[in-house]
C-alpha cells in the first residue's frame, strides 16, 4: 500500500501551490457525476407521473363514471 | 451472445434487462471511482516536474478518451439506424449526444485548469485543442439539428449523418499529436510502455479513474435511454402494465 503524499490536512488541501486548479478540476467531474445520475431520475418520475395521470384519464372516459365523480360531473 | 445483442435492439428487452443490471454497474463504478480518486489524489506520489498539478490528469485522460469514445459508438449507433432503421440505435444515439457534451466540456476545463500551471495559459489554438473544441461544437450542434425539425424521423436522420460525418473529426483529434507540432503531448506519461520511467503509483490509480469513468458513462446512458424507450414506447401494453404496477406500488406505500 502507497503512502500518504502528504503532512497533514492542510498540506493537502494546498495541493503543493495548485489547490485552485486540482480542486476545481474534481469540483467540476463532481458535478457532472452528481447532475447525470439525478437528472435522469427526475426526468423518469415526471415521465412516468405524467404517463400515469394520462392512463387514468383515458380509463375514467372509457367507463361510465361512478359514484362522487357522476355526482359531482352533474 | 448474438442473441443477447439482438434483445438489446427490442425496447423492452433493454429495459426490463437493465433494471437489475443497474444496482451492479452502480456498485462497481462507485468502487473503482472512490479507489481511483482517493488514491491519484492522496497516495500517488507528486511528479518531479509537475508537482501536485499532474493529479488532474485522472481526470483529464479518462473524460478525454471518453469523449471521442461516446462519439464513435454515436456513429455506430447512427449507422444501424441508417441501416437497419433499429428505432432502438437512435434512442440510444439521442441519450449519449448530451453525455458526450459533458465530457467534452470536462476535458477541456480540466485540460485548461491542467495547462495554466504547467504551460503557463488556459488556452492554445493548438491542433488538439482545437479539434477537440470543434468536437464540443458537433455535439452541442447535434442537439440543436435533432431539435430544429418537426418531424423526430427527420430530425433522426440528420443528427446520424451529422454523426457519420463527425468522425472524421475524431480521427483529427486522436492523430492531431503526430500530424502536427503540438504544444499537447502525446500519449505518454500514463501509458503501460513507460512503466521504466514512472512508478506504477503514478499510473496505477489511472486505470481505476478510467473504468470508472467508462463505467459512469454507461450508466447514465442506461438511465437516459430507459427514459426515451418509455417515452416512445408509452402507448405498449408493457408500458401500461408498468405504470399500473408502479401506481399499485405507491398505494401501498401510502
Amino acid at each position: 500500500m502507497p503512502d500518504f503524499q502528504f503532512e497533514g490536512l492542510a498540506d493537502f488541501l494546498a495541493m503543493g501551490g495548485d489547490a485552485l486548479f486540482v480542486w476545481s478540476s474534481y469540483f467540476v467531474f463532481a458535478l457532472f457525476i452528481g447532475w447525470n445520475l439525478i437528472q435522469p431520475r427526475l426526468q423518469r418520475r415526471k415521465i412516468i407521473k405524467l404517463l400515469q395521470a394520462r392512463m387514468q384519464r383515458e380509463a375514467g372516459l372509457q367507463q361510465p363514471m361512478s359514484g362522487q365523480a357522476s355526482r359531482i360531473a352533474g | 451472445m448474438l442473441q443477447w445483442l439482438y434483445k438489446l435492439g427490442s425496447p423492452r428487452h433493454f429495459y426490463e434487462m437493465t433494471t437489475g443490471f443497474i444496482p451492479w454497474l452502480s456498485g462497481i463504478t462507485f468502487f473503482l471511482l472512490i479507489v481511483g480518486v482517493v488514491w491519484g489524489l492522496a497516495f500517488s506520489p507528486p511528479d518531479y516536474q509537475m508537482g501536485d498539478n499532474y493529479r488532474i490528469i485522472y481526470i483529464h485522460v479518462p473524460t478525454a478518451i471518453g469523449a471521442m469514445g461516446a462519439f464513435m459508438m454515436l456513429a455506430c449507433m447512427a449507422a444501424m439506424y441508417m441501416i437497419w432503421n433499429l428505432k432502438m440505435a437512435d434512442m440510444v444515439a439521442r441519450s449519449i449526444v448530451p453525455l458526450g457534451a459533458w465530457l467534452c466540456v470536462l476535458c477541456l476545463l480540466t485540460g485548461s485548469l491542467w495547462g495554466k500551471p504547467t504551460w503557463g495559459t488556459y488556452w492554445i489554438w493548438d491542433a488538439r485543442l482545437t479539434s477537440t473544441l470543434i468536437l464540443l461544437f458537433i455535439y452541442v450542434g447535434m442537439m440543436a439539428l435533432r431539435n430544429a425539425y418537426d418531424s423526430e424521423t427527420a430530425g433522426a436522420k440528420a443528427a446520424s449523418v451529422l454523426a457519420l460525418v463527425g468522425v472524421i473529426n475524431v480521427v483529427i483529434i486522436y492523430k492531431s499529436v503526430e500530424w502536427w507540432n503540438t504544444l499537447h503531448q502525446g500519449a505518454s506519461e500514463l501509458s503501460a510502455s513507460d512503466v521504466g520511467t514512472n512508478p506504477p503509483e503514478i499510473w496505477i490509480p489511472a486505470f481505476f479513474t478510467g473504468f470508472a469513468v467508462i463505467g459512469l458513462f454507461f450508466l447514465m446512458l442506461i438511465l437516459r435511454t430507459r427514459n426515451e424507450i418509455l417515452r416512445s414506447e408509452q402507448r405498449t401494453q408493457w408500458v401500461q402494465d408498468l405504470l399500473k404496477q408502479e401506481l399499485e406500488e405507491v398505494a401501498t406505500d401510502a
